[in-house]
């Protein structure tokens, strides 16, 4: 069975009142990429998914985990 | 080539590459339409080499470089460094990379298909370099440009 990647970006952006330009802006990427993250077009790297983490004061697992 | 966003990022950076890309993902499908539309006159007269042709040869050669240094760089060269590292960021290299394994299909699609016409009509070496570079520049543009349109619409 194949794996899937499940991720929370968007509640957790959400909960923060934050928009998308402005979660792009405290991790240093472009809003697109935050876009394309979210709507799962996109799987990131270790070091965005850390760098995500980090500006959501989250550990990466309460961002992406595996569906299995 | 790495791009790496160094020192802070503000939020005028982020508007500026947001509009940058959009832009960049609308006019790249296009470019890549007028180009591939314009080869039909190589092909489309006899193969009388005169001053022109050559000239055209010319005019296509200078083409093609210029759309590969759009393709491999993003463009942008007269925004700062950051805004071109935004412009440039992990989506955007991904989507470069898969850009790049469609024209390499679409090249090999092509050579091949160039290859069994020349089995029944002559083709010169110049068409057939014509074809393939051009098909493979077409298709990796196109493909860049649809994947960047994907993403910046929102889900």
């Amino acid at each position: 069975m194949a794996d899937e990647l499940r991720n929370r970006l968007r509640d957790l952006r959400g909960e923060r009142g934050l928009t998308q330009a402005a979660l792009a802006e405290l991790v240093g990427v472009s809003r697109k990429t935050i876009n394309t993250v979210e709507n799962g077009v996109f799987v990131p790297s270790t070091l965005l998914a850390l760098k995500l983490a980090r500006a959501l004061g989250v550990p990466v697992e309460e961002i992406f985990s595996l569906d299995q | 080539m790495r791009y790496i966003v160094e020192g802070k990022v503000t939020s005028s950076d982020i508007e500026t590459a947001d509009r940058l890309s959009r832009r960049r993902a609308r006019m790249i499908p296009v470019l890549a339409a007028i180009f591939l539309a314009g080869q039909a006159a190589y092909f489309s007269q006899d193969r009388a080499e005169r001053l022109v042709d050559h000239v055209k040869i010319g005019a296509w050669l200078i083409w093609v470089l210029v759309l590969l240094v759009v393709l491999e760089t993003g463009g942008g060269f007269i925004h700062s460094k950051k805004v071109r590292a935004l412009i440039n960021d992990e989506i955007t290299r991904a989507n470069r990379q898969r850009a790049y394994a469609i024209g390499f299909w679409t090249a090999m699609g092509v050579g091949i298909g160039t290859y069994v016409v020349a089995m029944f009509e002559p083709v010169t070496s110049r068409e057939a370099i014509h074809l393939i570079v051009t098909a493979a520049i077409g298709g990796a543009l196109l493909m860049f440009g649809l994947l960047e349109r994907r993403a910046h619409r929102d889900g």
